[in-house]
């Protein structure tokens, strides 16, 4: 148990680090470009008239907020306290709504979409895998080929083929937007039925580009495993087939997982530019459209919040793993 | 060297992958010397259908041939589903015809029994008088389809007045050979009016270039680190090691936007980006090059060169080197196609090269999605670019496995 | 004359590699061996030793087939049972297999006790998992094991206790026949003497009624085993007890065995024997005559003609080869 207690304590210390490191990645990397998004904000409102007068406005509540043209240390403690304070200015695009307020909202369209997504993807994909590698023969000889492609098309080049397939030739679901444009949002069967209904390209489009990369992964896991000496060894015992099989997938599974936790990055990256394609209204729509806007509160803080999210899943993920391979506990008791 | 040669090709997986790569890398640079338009030149209308375009002008000065095919069939079938479906519905319940005599397929014999039956007079009881008028313009229509005469060519004279110059016959035709000025769209044409095909292949030989350099920058950047945290160890490996997880669970997506959005638009070019994508993304290689050096590093050849006094760069590059070789050009193949794609996510977000003067896979998506491409139907916008991107990723990815399976025999299956 | 408990006339077995090509690992091998008894195997790498032993237990799994022969354990022919009915019934509680590299013949993420659990319940499916872990724990403290590895994960272990547990684990069921197929040379020397002890005190108790030891020393095997039979290129090439072979051998590539010394080759698995130049004949086309004619320092040119039949001289002895006993005590002499 004391093993168990380091490892974790290990680890979270870890993730509070990167979690710094990612902040102040997130504060500083505008500040030092060439192009500066933040020093352009501070420049326009020295500028003054020339742009509406609202606006004007903004801006110059969003430097005193965060003290741009103050030195880049109080800028960053104000930045904090802010951040801290859920404070992320107000959006430059939809005045007066505020940063975190747009956020609010978006984050459970893209946590509620992306993460049954991922997971589903990713149970999927590892049982075709599995599958794929302990039937061999012909079904693998024809699945691989399509997993491989399935792998190699970029995310949202599937949201784009289901949303054309789907949506504008066969008109089976709709083309984009997370529920009917023409509802306001409440607890009515109708509306939760709407949502279900939208919910279904972007969701399938997420799941489909997740499982080729899994099933490759896990074919090949297990087709490596099965090949193990204990493997033999269990036979020599006269154990049955069907046990051996549970443990080679349980242990291909194993790295799978943290598989699953290195790329989570990648595949979150994929999954935004996906829900981007759906106008779903989740982080990634957001982000897009702050970016056309150069709404940098927005872009800030929403880059802020999906490196937090994935950070979170990362750790989440390895404590799950700590908890079923043995091989980590004996690592910290060395 | 020969043999590893033979021994990689005799992996189909290899050979596949690189066969299509071969054929896709043959096309970017041939297509040009056949195809010496712009890429970027904007000739056509907005998302106009793949097809041989001719000009009309052309069609109107060649001499006519009349054939003797006759046109109206075809001319009738323009009539759509739903008015054949209300004349069948007149038909049947003013005209005394019975439903199975009623084919809506056959539009002729349709047309002809309309023609027969069809009064704009008759007692039309329990239809409302839109309706009613609804028939009468639909009577006309197929009136002015059956009977639509010659058409006429007229110029202008010095008057200003329409003089008729030509009669068109509906019978008469002109061989497509006579006409000088005409286009063929193999793929259409995008949002701009630009010839798809010719801008594909532009923008795949760009993409692939901003692939090369962010792979480059990145596999050395990979190289160059997991050489120095798997041989010299101690705080340098903590520190790299650190680092480089430090960068695996923050999303290169996110430092890719934070930065391309910060560099500024104007600053934004093909390479400045293939740059930033090569940055962002050495830490896979750093990784597999380090726990690949550290296996090596207490091997007897090493051990023997460190005996023998050998400098730190001879041990690395001649001890070293050639063995973590065939994992370095691997993760360099997958870097590649992984900037490609990465790329195309950026000019998704409008993150992209800015630049009007070349063009890339993902500025291509960008521009099909800005301009709605799939809701407008029009495919050939989008999905021979989401083709290319998946095809050069799959070919690299192939090659990738075919290596692997070459250099890490236990996965042969 | 004890009971006999392993009992193997003219065995024949070959593997079919992915190239549809076959290999001839065993080649007309009998043997016996008798209650109470251990029996030593030695030959350099690659000669079929492993592959005898997988052959002797029935294990024919692709890539390995049987062709001929008989296997007869305890009275009971088993070289015509299915593979699956073999590993049923046979492996493991009448014949187990303590395997050449246990370093990674236990499931990283399984605990001894509940590989133990699966082995027991694999041939006595209603076992109950008290009885199981008492068997267990009076088992491994019988053979001077911790009973706290039983609730460890191999990756836990270092790599002597692994290898004493694997032989434990193999031994659970009392087999009538064990086979170690190399079971001290990853080890060290310390390790090594602790796991020749732990076989010979099992044969002791009477966990276990008869031992084969697979070894590529045959010095190794004096001390060990009580007959000792050499393999080359899949065949006997003799048999005696472990006095006769280490002090007197006949078969000049026994003799050679015996004078050799063996070194591990730098960085790879294999090891070579220096004493005998040479290497072993590609067991894809074996050779018409004699196998060994081709490195064999008193070769003749019938050698190279026909096949050579096992021959017995002595009480029990054989050895293959066309010389006399007295040709070739002569040849010997000569040095
Ligand atoms: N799975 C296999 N497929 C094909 N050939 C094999 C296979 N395993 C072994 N062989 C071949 O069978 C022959 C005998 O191999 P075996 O493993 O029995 O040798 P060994 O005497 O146990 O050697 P070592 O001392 O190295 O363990 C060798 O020539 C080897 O190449
Ligand atoms: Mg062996």
């Amino acid at each position: 148990m004391k093993g168990y207690k380091k490892y974790y304590t290990k680890k979270i210390i870890w993730y509070v680090i990167t979690l710094v490191i990612a902040v102040i990645l997130n504060f500083l990397l505008p500040r030092l470009m060439p192009g500066d998004p933040v020093s352009a904000i501070a420049a326009r409102t020295a500028v003054g008239m020339t742009s509406q007068t609202a606006i004007q406005k903004v801006y110059e509540d969003y430097v005193k907020a965060f003290g741009i043209d103050k030195p880049i240390y109080v800028q960053f403690f104000n930045y904090i306290t802010n951040a801290l304070k859920g404070n992320f200015g107000v959006s430059f695009i939809y005045y007066p709504r505020t940063v975190s307020d747009i956020l609010a909202r978006s984050i459970w369209w893209t946590v509620c979409l992306q993460l049954p997504a991922i997971i589903v993807g990713w149970l999927l994909g590892n049982i075709l895998g599995a599958v794929a590698a302990y039937i061999k023969g012909a079904w693998d000889k024809a699945v691989l080929p399509v997993f491989l492609f399935l792998s190699n098309m970029p995310a949202f080049g599937m949201a784009i083929i289901l949303q054309f397939f789907f949506a504008v030739y066969l008109k089976w679901f709709p083309a984009s937007l997370g529920y009917g444009y023409d509802m306001i949002p409440n607890l009515s069967l109708k509306f939760i039925g709407s949502i279900i209904y939208h919910y279904q390209l972007p969701f399938w489009s997420i799941v489909l580009i997740t499982i080729g990369g899994q099933a490759i992964g896990m074919r090949s896991m297990s087709i490596y495993e099965l090949n193990a000496d204990y493997v033999k060894y269990s036979r020599f015992l006269g154990i049955k087939d069907r046990k051996i099989v549970k443990y080679v997938f349980r242990n291909a599974m194993l790295p799978q997982i943290t598989g699953l936790a290195l790329s989570l990055g990648t595949m979150v990256g994929g999954a935004l530019v996906a829900e981007m394609i759906f106008s779903y209204p989740g982080l990634g729509t957001t982000l897009l459209s702050a970016i056309t806007g150069r709404d940098y509160p927005v872009i800030s803080a929403c880059t802020l919040i999906i490196t937090i999210m994935v950070l979170i899943a990362n750790l989440i993920v390895e404590i799950l793993y700590g908890f079923i391979d043995p091989r980590i506990k004996a690592a910290q008791q060395e | 060297m020969n043999n590893l040669l033979k021994q990689v090709f005799r992996s189909s997986r290899f050979t596949i992958g690189f066969v299509i790569f071969i054929i896709m890398f043959i096309t970017i640079i041939f297509y040009p010397l056949f195809v010496r338009d712009d890429p970027l030149a904007m000739i056509g209308g907005l998302f106009n259908k793949p097809g041989t375009y001719i000009s009309v002008s052309d069609v109107l000065n060649t001499d006519y041939i009349d054939l003797k095919i006759d046109t109206s069939a075809a001319k009738l079938k323009s009539i759509s589903i739903e008015d054949r479906q209300s004349m069948a519905d007149w038909l049947v319940k003013f005209g005394n015809i019975k439903k199975s005599e009623i084919n809506i397929n056959d539009i002729a014999a349709l047309v002809k029994l309309w023609n027969e039956n069809y009064s704009a007079a008759a007692a039309q009881t329990g239809l409302l008088y839109a309706e009613k008028q609804q028939y009468i313009r639909l009577n006309n229509q197929i009136n002015k389809l059956i009977n639509s005469g010659d058409q006429y060519i007229a110029t202008k004279d010095d008057n200003g007045q329409l003089v008729e110059k030509d009669p068109v016959s509906p019978r008469a035709f002109v061989n497509s050979k006579d006409i000088i000025n005409k286009k063929t769209f193999v793929l259409g044409t995008d949002n701009f009016g630009r010839d798809v095909l010719t801008e594909l292949v532009a923008a795949t030989g760009t993409s692939l270039k901003i692939g090369l350099v962010a792979g480059t920058i990145a596999t050395f950047i990979g190289l160059l680190l997991g050489l120095l945290a798997g041989y010299v160890g101690g705080t340098l490996d903590d520190f790299i090691l650190f680092i480089t997880n430090l960068f695996t669970v923050i999303p290169s997506f996110i430092l890719l936007v934070l930065i391309s959005f910060s560099v500024g638009q104007s600053a934004r070019g093909v390479m400045l980006t293939a740059s930033i994508i090569g940055l962002t993304s050495w830490p896979w290689t750093a990784r597999s090059v380090r726990s690949q050096v550290i296996s090596l590093r207490n091997r007897d050849h090493v051990n023997l060169s460190k005996l023998s006094g050998h400098s730190l760069h001879k041990i690395i590059f001649t001890d070293i080197l050639p063995y973590v070789a065939s994992y370095v050009v691997m993760a360099f193949i997958l870097q590649i196609s992984s900037g490609i794609l990465s790329e195309a996510q950026l000019s998704m977000l409008g993150l992209g090269p800015a630049t009007t003067k070349v063009s890339t896979l993902g500025l291509m998506m960008n521009w099909a999605m800005q301009y709605k491409a799939p809701i407008a139907g029009a495919w050939w916008a989008f999905l021979p670019v989401i083709l290319a991107i998946t095809l050069i990723s799959f070919s690299l990815n192939l090659m990738n496995t075919g290596l692997d399976q070459v250099f890490n025999p236990q996965l042969r299956d | 004359m004890g009971k006999i408990i392993l009992k193997v006339n003219n065995l024949n077995t070959k593997y079919i590699t992915r190239q549809r090509e076959n290999i001839f690992a065993v080649n007309d091998v009998s043997l016996e061996i008798e209650e109470g008894k251990s029996l030593g195997i030695a030959g350099e790498s690659g000669c079929g030793k492993s592959t005898l032993a997988l052959s002797l237990m029935g294990y024919y799994f692709a890539p390995l087939h049987y062709i001929s022969g008989d296997i007869i354990i305890d009275g009971k022919n088993i070289s015509g049972m299915k593979p699956d009915d073999v590993r049923k019934q046979i492996l493991g509680n009448e014949i187990a297999y303590i395997p050449q590299s246990a370093m990674n013949a236990l499931n990283p993420t399984q605990k001894i006790i509940s590989l133990i659990e699966d082995v027991i319940h694999a041939h006595n499916p209603k076992a109950a998992k008290k009885d199981i872990y008492d068997l267990a724990k009076e088992r491994f403290e019988l053979l001077g094991l911790p009973s706290e590895v039983l609730q460890k994960h191999p990756v836990e272990l270092s790599g002597g206790m692994k290898q004493r547990t694997v032989i434990a684990i193999s031994t659970i069921l009392s087999p009538k026949v064990l086979i170690a197929d190399e079971p001290s040379s990853a080890l060290d020397v310390t390790s090594q003497k602790m796991v020749i002890k732990m076989l010979k005190s099992l044969m002791q108790k009477g966990l276990i009624k008869s031992m084969i030891f697979i070894t590529h020393e045959l010095p190794l095997l004096y001390n060990v085993t009580d007959d000792i039979m050499v393999m080359y290129a899949g065949q006997i090439v003799e048999k005696g007890t472990a006095r006769e072979m280490v002090f007197d051998p006949m078969h000049p590539y026994s003799k050679g065995l015996m004078g050799s010394i063996i070194v591990p080759e730098a960085g790879s698995k294999n090891r070579k024997l220096i004493a005998i130049p040479g290497t072993p004949p590609n067991l894809k086309h074996p050779p018409e005559g004699c196998r060994f004619a081709e490195r064999c320092r008193y070769v003749k040119p019938e050698c190279k003609m026909n096949g050579v039949p096992l021959k017995k001289f002595g009480e029990g002895r054989m050895y293959r080869c066309i010389c006399s006993i007295e040709e070739l005590k002569e040849a010997y002499g000569d040095e």
